[in-house]
């Protein structure tokens, strides 16, 4: 998958040396002293302050892709050999290749890290050449671990080999030179091609110069030396030990920290070689491609966080079912125990409408009839039930009140069936006797009526009252005033209707 | 014992792994089904808790209802018992009326059919102001016992001016057959 331009972290080059990690990033570099043990490799300790030291040089967020670290290494423990291969397809040529490493390197191909580069047909047409490079394959892991806890995908290639592309033109027969404090590096070519690599221990009784000579022998028949981390002292010295003949030419290079021969000759390399330097050193887990080794910490590590939520996702719906279960099965049993109450509520409902729909409207009917009721009249006896069957008994001025007030009775729509059972004149011929039944209309047809005083009747019943100090108040607040011009049974009053 | 040759360690080997695998199918089936059945029986009363739940939601107006009820009557049904509670709406009924102002008269208790879901009647006359007369009939309904005023009659009385006489029958609801009934027409 491309990943996205802007997202790309700039590669890191850097070099390990016996002393020291140098490393350059864009314009910043970085000098780490490396702690080695009896055995030479990195401490433990010494791991941790690399990577720490690294981690805060990289300034790596977490959401970044990893870098590329390109990784010179120094030539000490490092083979070089030039083998010629039959011509082959690609597939058998990594098997044949690995056969020859068999057999030209004390160790196997699995144990080593290890590079290639075809160096062309060497004359014979069924005939390849190739340069291989190899060193242990725990040097090389060790850095690469390093740089992986940095969050750094490493290539490592030689040191030796990226520092010949500093040169002005290719070295066509010579040797590239590399001094340092303790120690030099020296790199053979011979027609454009790298031959062999050395390193060559300085000290005080061995001067640069010596060691290099030394090192060429008598028979060598290069032309060129090129020198980096040598002043131009070193290279006269040089020059005149080499003899006439042999040109001695110190590299001017750009100096700074992380700035050493091999960082920029490999940054050189990389990009003149589209990315990747000429030879990279690979060691097995790079060889399988897109597999990945589970003996490395964060592979190890990932592996077992992915089976653990794979186990987790697996087992949770089961483990809910284990052991929440008895919890809720509990409590559906209380919940069902407790449903009984449920049937109780819905009696006592059925109770209490049952109650509320079965009270007659008894002060309803007694404020209807007290409303309706004309000046004068008189009720004698007044006789209700609960089916609403009503009756009454009294005496009115005439027969007009008389059909007024069962007009008025019909016309407040709460009574039905109005009947005047009986309409008889005094002895006196003063009043009319009267006698008269109705019926209360259906709770259906009750509802929508509006029976009581108003709230302006209210009102007006408070002022009379005030009015009429010690006047007869009636249950619910109905005044004496609001009485109709009735003369109930011992001067009744109406009544205040029941109001829910 | 003769020392096994490399051809028979490994097919003991074989048939060892071989064994190894059945027993884990097997044996893993086996627990898969039981893990199964548990899923689907927890899968089972979730189901029902949820059902259960909704249920329970429902009858939520319903308690609403019943509290508005209960506490404009004044009245829990559940509090009500058969033996005592005719005498003890009795001893209501006549305090309410000399609460109000009536002077009590005569009272009559008599027992109510059982077919018409009534436990008993009261009859009983008082006599006062207009006032106390709609006041009773007014308390009547809030006293706290399941009563119906099954008739009123309301008289002048000619020897005492301005008061009148009240006769009332009242029934005691019987609420443990009431409490199934529909709702009678009134």
């Amino acid at each position: 998958m491309k990943e996205i331009a802007f997202m790309n972290p700039s590669p890191v080059y850097l070099e390990f040396s016996q002393a020291s990690l140098q490393a350059l990033k864009d314009n910043d570099g970085l000098a780490l002293p490396l702690e080695r043990g009896a055995n030479g490799r990195l401490t433990a300790g010494g791991k941790e302050k690399l990577i720490s030291g690294l981690q805060k040089f990289l300034d790596r967020k977490g959401w970044q892709p990893r870098a590329r670290a390109f990784c010179a290494i120094g030539a000490n423990g490092v083979s070089l050999r030039r083998l010629t291969l039959p011509a082959s397809t690609k597939e058998e040529f990594q098997r044949l290749l690995r056969l020859q490493i068999e057999n030209e390197f004390p160790l196997p191909p699995d144990e080593l890290a290890w590079g290639w580069h075809r160096l062309g047909p060497n004359g014979a047409a069924n005939k390849q050449e190739v340069l291989v490079a190899a060193v242990r394959k725990e040097v090389v892991e060790e850095y690469a671990n390093v740089l992986r806890a940095c969050g750094l995908t490493p290539v490592f290639t030689l040191a030796a080999l990226v520092r010949s592309s500093l040169c002005p033109q290719p070295i066509d027969s010579g040797a590239m030179l590399d001094t340092g404090d303790s120690h030099a590096e020296l790199a053979m070519f011979d027609n454009g091609l790298p031959t062999a690599v050395r390193i060559l221990s300085l000290s005080a009784e061995s001067s640069v110069a010596d060691a290099t000579v030394k090192a060429l022998g008598a028979n060598w028949s290069g032309r060129h030396i090129f020198l980096t981390g040598a002043n131009d002292e070193i290279a006269a010295q040089l020059a005149t030990r080499m003899g006439i003949g042999i040109l001695c030419e110190p590299l001017k290079i750009e100096s700074g920290v992380g700035r050493s021969a091999a960082i920029l000759g490999l940054k050189k390399s990389v990009e003149q070689n589209g990315g990747s330097p000429p030879l990279v050193l690979e060691v097995k887990a790079k060889q399988t491609g897109g597999s990945f080794n589970l003996s490395q910490p964060h592979v190890k590590k990932w592996a077992v966080a992915a089976a653990a939520l794979l186990c987790a996702l697996l087992v949770l719906p089961f483990a809910e079912a284990l052991l929440l279960k008895p919890f809720l099965a509990k409590k559906l049993t209380r919940l069902k125990a407790e449903k009984g109450r449920l049937a109780t509520i819905d009696r006592e409902l059925g109770f209490l409408q049952s109650l509320k729909q079965s009270q007659p409207p008894y002060l309803d009917a007694l404020y209807v009839f007290a409303k309706s009721a004309p000046q004068g009249a008189r009720i004698e006896q007044l006789t209700m039930n609960r089916r609403g069957e009503i009756s009454l008994r009294g005496s009115m001025r005439d027969a007009t009140q008389v059909t007024d007030f069962r007009t008025k009775l019909i016309g407040s729509g709460f009574l039905a069936n109005v009947a005047v059972e009986e309409q008889a004149p005094t002895p006196d011929r003063q009043k009319v006797n009267v006698r008269m039944s109705a019926q209360w209309k259906p709770v259906e047809a009750r509802a929508g009526l509006a029976i009581g005083p108003t709230a302006e009747e209210i009102e007006k019943s408070k002022t009379n009252k005030l009015a009429q100090a010690g006047g007869a108040m009636l249950p619910g607040g109905m005044p004496p005033s609001m009485m109709p011009p009735i003369m109930m049974p011992g001067q009744m009053t109406p009544p205040q209707p029941a109001r829910k | 014992m003769r020392t096994l040759t490399q051809r028979e360690k490994r097919t003991i080997r074989l048939a060892g792994v071989g064994i190894a695998i059945y027993l884990a199918a097997f044996g893993g089936f086996k627990v898969w089904k039981f893990l199964q059945k548990k899923r689907v029986d927890y899968q089972q009363l979730v189901t029902e808790a949820q059902d259960l739940k909704l249920e329970v939601k429902r009858y939520d107006d319903k308690i609403a209802v019943v509290k508005k009820l209960m506490e404009s009557f004044h009245l829990d049904p559940a509090k009500l018992t058969k033996a005592t509670v005719v005498a003890e709406a009795s001893a209501a009924i006549q305090k309410a009326a000399t609460s109000s102002g009536l002077q009590l008269g005569p009272v009559r208790e008599s027992p109510a059919r059982p077919s018409s879901k009534e436990l008993a009647s009261i009859q009983f006359e008082a006599t006062g102001q207009v006032q106390a007369t709609m006041g009773l009939l007014n308390r009547l309904e809030t006293c706290g016992y399941p009563l119906i005023i099954d008739s009123a009659q309301i008289t002048a009385e000619p020897t005492r001016p301005g008061q009148i006489k009240l006769s009332l029958t009242i029934v005691i609801l019987d609420f443990d057959q009431q409490k199934t009934e529909g709702v009678p027409h009134a």
